[in-house]
């Protein structure tokens, strides 16, 4: 189980994040929303290790959370890769930095998991689909079994279409694998369909946390109630007739 | 009056990526171009734009970030007047309060520089100026996918709240059918450079006849919450 325990993070002077607190078991999925610099994506630079906290732990089972070695999946799927090596040497790169031997049949189970024929594989990042590129993505943090797998706006760069079948592979994938996922998105749709959890941050602190479901109806403070709202608004919930 | 254009197409590097392209659009309307990435949206709103002007009538178009349309070295002032000079009106001679209220951006200093402000009001500036002079057409091209969820919500009410009982008419280029269809009343479904479906927004939501318009209305949003 990844803890978080009155976590906060210094940028210079300047508090990025405060007293948050967090718990995510294994198999569960934990969605952190929030508007630009909310801080968002240092709460997943301070889990990788990144950033160190000026208070408070991460942990983990236990032992400092970098331990687990911790898989990101990074916004922009081009951008992820070496553009000059082809997918499948970076897809092996966690395998080789870690030193462990790679299961027979893992990269055909994942490849088939995140419907990628192998031979996209023998591609570079500019000569597949930006949807491909994301796939690959994911193939590449999941290659080592992470417990823990963190995705920093994994849909952003995706079409509407892409982005709910990527969310699908991505859920299966974890219903096979068991790992805990941490997502942070600006997606409130995207998080209540796909988490068990909905974290709101805002300015560096805990708006709000729920199960997903309790979120997406009754969310409590008047700024979630605004955010659920803006996900109708722009059509990511629909509300029933 | 209605907006026509015929023939539209174009050709990259040997591909057409949009093929003959004939459009009917009636003032007043609002129309939502959709389909996935790399389907020719925005190819057919820019041939749209450049057809549409070349013929005399007056085209805004806003791009997706705000980045696109204002310079980061010259203020906002400058931007606006800029924006009086190629419509060929005295500067000072929009209407500046009643855009700028409409928007609810009047609180921004335009003699600053576009970061000075937030996106949010960037973005609702770059619509402002599209404005100027009411034109026959406003194309918005993905107008909100640089911004979050509550500017981008927030933005797209003040537009449509705007807009009702205008002439001008408007197209909103999106991937996103969910966004879409709570703005529009006519779809036009993109997909591989060809339009392949065109009709009322509620009957391709529910009648979705190609494989792209049904993909679009399956995956228009995350999930129906129960009332």
């Amino acid at each position: 189980m990844l803890k978080v325990t009155d976590l906060a993070v210094k940028r210079g002077s300047r508090v990025t994040l405060e007293s948050i607190t967090l718990s995510l078991p294994a198999g569960e999925t934990l969605a952190v929303v929030g508007e630009s610099g909310a801080g968002k994506s240092t709460l997943i630079a301070a889990i990788l290790g990144l950033l160190k906290p000026a208070e408070g732990e991460i942990t983990w089972n236990g032992k400092p959370a970098r331990a687990a070695r911790p898989a990101l999946v990074m916004q922009e799927p081009r951008a992820a890769f070496n553009p000059a090596l082809n997918l499948r040497r970076s897809v092996m790169e966690p395998i080789v930095a870690q030193g462990v031997a790679l299961a027979a049949g893992r990269l055909e189970r994942l490849c088939a998991g995140l419907e990628m024929p192998l031979d996209l594989l023998d591609r570079r990042p500019d000569q597949v689909s930006i949807g491909q590129a994301q796939r690959a993505g994911i193939l590449r943090a999941l290659i080592a079994a992470p417990p823990l797998v963190l995705f920093d706006e994994p849909l952003s760069a995706l079409d509407a279409v892409t982005q709910k079948h990527t969310a699908r592979l991505i859920s299966e994938l974890q219903a096979e694998e068991g790992f805990a996922a941490l997502i942070v998105t600006h997606d409130l749709g995207y998080a209540v369909a796909h988490g068990d959890q909905i974290m709101v941050l805002k300015a560096g602190r805990v708006e709000e946390t729920a199960d997903a479901n309790t979120f997406a109806l009754t969310p409590q403070s008047p700024y979630c109630r605004t955010l659920r709202d803006a996900a109708i608004s722009l059509g990511a919930l629909e509300a029933a007739a | 009056m209605t907006l026509s254009v015929s023939g539209l197409s174009a050709v990259r590097s040997g591909r057409t990526i949009l093929h003959p392209t004939s459009l009917e659009i009636p003032l007043q309307i609002r129309i939502g171009l959709v389909g996935s990435s790399g389907s020719g949206k925005s190819t057919l709103g820019h041939a749209l734009i450049d057809d549409l002007r070349a013929q005399g009538h007056t085209v805004a178009h806003v791009p997706q970030s705000p980045d696109e349309a204002l310079d980061p070295l010259r203020s906002m002032a400058f931007h606006w007047r800029e924006a009086e000079t190629a419509l060929g009106l005295p500067p000072g001679s929009a209407d500046q309060a009643g855009l700028f209220g409409a928007l609810k951006i009047e609180g921004g200093d335009l003699s600053k520089r576009p970061w000075g402000w937030s996106r949010g009001m960037q973005q609702r500036f770059v619509i402002a100026m599209a404005l100027i002079g009411n034109p026959d057409l406003i194309v918005l091209d993905e107008p909100t996918s640089a911004l979050d969820p509550v500017v981008a919500a927030a933005t797209m009410e003040l537009l449509s709240a705007f807009l009702t009982g205008k002439d001008t008419a408007m197209i909103l280029i999106t991937h996103d059918l969910g966004l879409a269809a709570r703005r529009v009343e006519r779809l036009m479904v993109m997909d591989a450079g060809r339009l392949v479906e065109t009709g009322r927004t509620e009957d391709i939501l529910e009648r979705p006849k190609t494989r792209a318009a049904n993909a679009l209305s399956t995956h228009r949003n995350w999930m129906v919450l129960p009332c």
